[in-house]
């Protein structure tokens, strides 16, 4: 089931008469069932895929915490981290390995969300690994934890140990919650439905025919790409987070304002930042992170890019995407000093875009196409095609960029009158600027 | 005190409210837009126009008729309706309407090669739907669901790129489409294919309706083909025209095969502003909007002789 769909417009409401009218373990199921049921609208089989993940780590947590000999600890956890990245490689990366090893290629349909809740359970077994997480014994609570509809199938990825302790408590209906989860939500859907899928066709006309456009053309449609993918997913999170809010739940930020960020460092603390903390803990961190010398905190950057980027897809453009950011992080740390802010925001958001062309297009001669095109100056700005739906794309992230600029500056709550005027006026925006045609989210495909 | 269950009761209804004032209030404003346009669909419903000629079709209609230069060189008024996958059923509505707000033309124009369309258009024209029944009706059909949302919700009518081009000629006329004299090297470089005119039953229905009305009223009719690129050629341009001429019972002027010149197209269907010039040139020499010319006798336009 989409956010932005009729299904899920009907679904929310039932869900939520259901979620307020129970409490304790009939909320909990009430919970399980609507999640599978919003994961089931796709194909209904991969709710037995997402149910075995979730037993498998459910029994294996136990065992965990219950193995005091170091030698099966590690056992235990390495048949954890097989199974789950069994799953991932067999569903995501078989064709990728495989059929480039062995010319073996299968017709495998990718369960949507694989990417998010292999991670997120995988993280689990880990923290009981590390005895930094106790184990959760209920079998209810942890199937609920792992299959969670708000941000089962693209994130953000709320690790157990932030959610199963929220999941244990029964929620009291909150005004306040409601109001501001509202407003969220209602930012999430603009962002999605009104700016991020009216930028859609316009890059992918771009990124199709790279050759039927001339320079500014392509250039627009690079920047484009890149707020349509920011507001895509940053619009999905915020749904996500936004709904979770009105249920009691707290899921952190996943997007904070990134296309202001002054490096790449900083870029990574503000992007997707639940997979980028989860690479860091997971991935940096255990290879050695900044400990042991400037060149094996440089390996170990690049190394997490570059998994980083493979996470995204199998496709070589991915990894090459994720080396690129590799290759910006390792620059910056070594040779970069400071710049005037403004420049390096310039110069961090121009190279994010240049990144982003691989990261869109589906080849590197796609990609060569595009640069190529880009670089031989050929048209004029004035011969650019669908003008007008293009300043309306670029007035509504100047609007956007507007309200994220100014919201990092406030200090003060917003008060419900606001925020009632502010989803008002996001309603409108939807209603004049939205498209209904049930676009899926970028990051379903992740 | 009042409880958190009963503040966000509260609070939910006072948003209802407000999006719903508030969208019938910003709908009101921005349809007074939308029949104070110069666009073309704007000016066909406030009404007034005097034109001679009208001409209907998709992209390749409305590209290769650029009012400006047809008046120039006729001195009759001309208003081109054609748009981006026009078809003919909706081409007939647009008709109709016009002859409903407007004095009846001297002639239309009706690129033909638009009945292979699937008639896009229509969920853009959901902009004037409240100011036609017969394209509410026609949005209705391809669109239930939306359709609803559009009576419950006064702004979502104008959500469509077509309002984004009232907005663009509030004041200044659409009637000068043409593209600009580039053919991009991508483009030339695609190899020559075999492709057909597959008509739909419907809006071949549709032609012969159009024809049928316009004779009714004396209204002299045009049924042309303006020129695709050498490359771009349809294989049953021959069996295409003897359908159409059969079935709407009026001859079609077909200029498919008029310009040889690849260079005066921007894509292979529709010419830019050098191939327009050509066509207008052949279009004079033919004496195509010659309005002595009686409706109905059999014609062979240069181009396919």
């Amino acid at each position: 089931m989409l956010f932005n769909s009729l299904a899920f417009l009907a679904f929310l409401p039932l869900f939520m008469i259901a979620y307020w009218s129970t409490k304790g373990r009939a909320r909990l199921w009430v919970m399980l069932v609507a999640s599978l049921v919003f994961y089931g609208w796709w194909d209904w089989r991969f709710c037995f895929l997402l149910l075995f993940s979730a037993l498998v780590d459910y029994s294996l947590g136990i065992l965990l915490e219950n193995e005091q000999d170091d030698a099966r600890r590690r056992r235990l956890i390495i048949i954890s981290i097989a199974v789950n990245l069994g799953l991932l490689a067999f569903f995501k990366y078989f064709n990728f390995f495989v059929g480039q090893a062995a010319g073996i290629t299968l017709r495998i349909i990718l369960p949507v969300g694989i990417s998010f809740y292999v991670f997120k359970t995988m993280s689990y077994t880990i923290d009981v690994y590390r005895r930094t997480q106790p184990a959760e014994r209920d079998l209810l609570r942890f199937t609920t934890f792992v299959v969670f509809f708000p941000e089962l199938v693209a994130g953000p990825i709320v690790r157990a140990s932030r959610l199963l302790p929220q999941l244990a408590r029964d929620h009291r209906f909150s005004y306040e919650r409601m109001v501001s989860g509202a407003a969220l939500m209602a930012s999430g859907y603009v962002r999605k439905v009104a700016i991020a899928d009216s930028i859609a066709p316009l890059v992918d006309i771009r990124f199709a025919h790279p050759e039927a456009h001339n320079s500014w053309s392509l250039l627009i449609g690079v920047y484009l790409y890149a707020f349509q993918i920011y507001c895509d997913f940053s619009g999905y999170s915020s749904i996500a987070i936004g709904l979770a809010r009105i249920l009691g739940f707290d899921f952190g930020v996943n997007f904070d304002r990134p296309y202001f960020s002054r490096s790449f460092s900083e870029f990574w603390t503000r992007w997707h930042i639940s997979l980028s903390s989860w690479l860091r803990d997971y991935l940096y961190i255990p290879l050695g992170g900044n400990r042991g010398g400037t060149l094996r905190t440089l390996r170990n950057l690049m190394i997490t890019m570059l998994l980083g980027g493979l996470w995204h897809g199998a496709n070589w453009t991915f990894v090459f995407w994720g080396a690129l950011h590799g290759s910006y992080l390792v620059v910056e740390r070594a040779f970069i000093r400071r710049l005037p802010r403004v420049i390096a925001i310039l110069v961090v958001f121009n190279l994010t875009c240049f990144a982003w062309v691989f990261f869109r297009a589906h080849s590197f001669s796609n990609a060569w196409e595009v640069l190529s095109g880009i670089a031989s100056m050929r048209g004029s700005l004035g011969d650019v095609e669908n003008r007008w739906r293009t300043l309306k794309c670029a007035v509504m992230i100047a609007v956007m960029l507007g309200f994220e600029a100014a919201a990092w500056r406030r200090t003060t709550e917003v008060s419900p009158a606001m925020r009632l005027a502010f989803v008002a006026a996001c309603a409108w925006v939807v209603l004049i600027f939205g498209t209904f045609s049930g676009n899926n989210f970028i990051y379903f495909q992740f | 005190m009042m409880t958190d269950a009963r503040r966000a009761a509260l609070w939910l209804l006072a948003l209802v409210a407000i999006v719903i004032a508030g969208d019938h209030l910003f709908a009101w404003t921005l349809n007074r837009l939308v029949v104070r346009s110069q666009f073309r669909y704007s000016r066909v419903y406030r009404g007034g126009n005097r034109a001679d000629i009208l001409v209907f079709g998709d992209s390749r209609g409305a590209i290769s008729f650029p009012t400006p230069l047809i008046e120039e060189m006729t001195g009759r008024r001309v208003l081109n309706l054609s748009y981006n996958s026009m078809s003919p059923p909706i081409a007939e509505a647009v008709l109709l309407d016009y002859l409903d707000h407007n004095p009846p033309p001297r002639m239309v124009v009706l690129e033909v090669s638009s009945v292979i369309g699937d008639g896009a258009l229509v969920t853009e024209l959901r902009t004037f739907a409240g100011l036609s029944p017969r394209l509410a009706a026609l949005y209705r059909q391809a669109h239930p669901v939306a359709a609803v949302a559009g009576r419950l919700f006064k702004l979502y009518p104008l959500n469509s790129e077509m309002f984004l081009d009232v907005l663009h000629h509030m004041r200044r006329p659409d009637q000068d489409v043409i593209t600009q004299p580039y053919r991009p090297a991508g483009l030339a470089r695609i190899p020559r294919g075999h492709w057909r005119l597959n008509p739909r039953v419907e809006n071949i229905a549709a032609v012969a309706r159009i024809v049928h009305l316009l004779r009714a009223r004396g209204i002299e009719v045009r049924l042309v083909i303006t020129p695709y690129a050498p490359e771009k050629q349809p294989v049953n341009l021959r069996e295409f025209i003897d359908l159409l001429t059969k079935r709407a019972d009026a001859p079609v002027w077909s200029y498919a095969a008029a310009i040889g010149d690849p260079d005066v197209f921007a894509d292979g269907v529709h010419l830019h502003v050098r191939g327009v010039v050509e066509l207008l040139k052949i279009l004079r020499r033919d004496d195509f909007f010659g309005m002595a010319r009686t409706a109905g006798a059999t014609v062979n336009a240069s181009a396919s002789r």
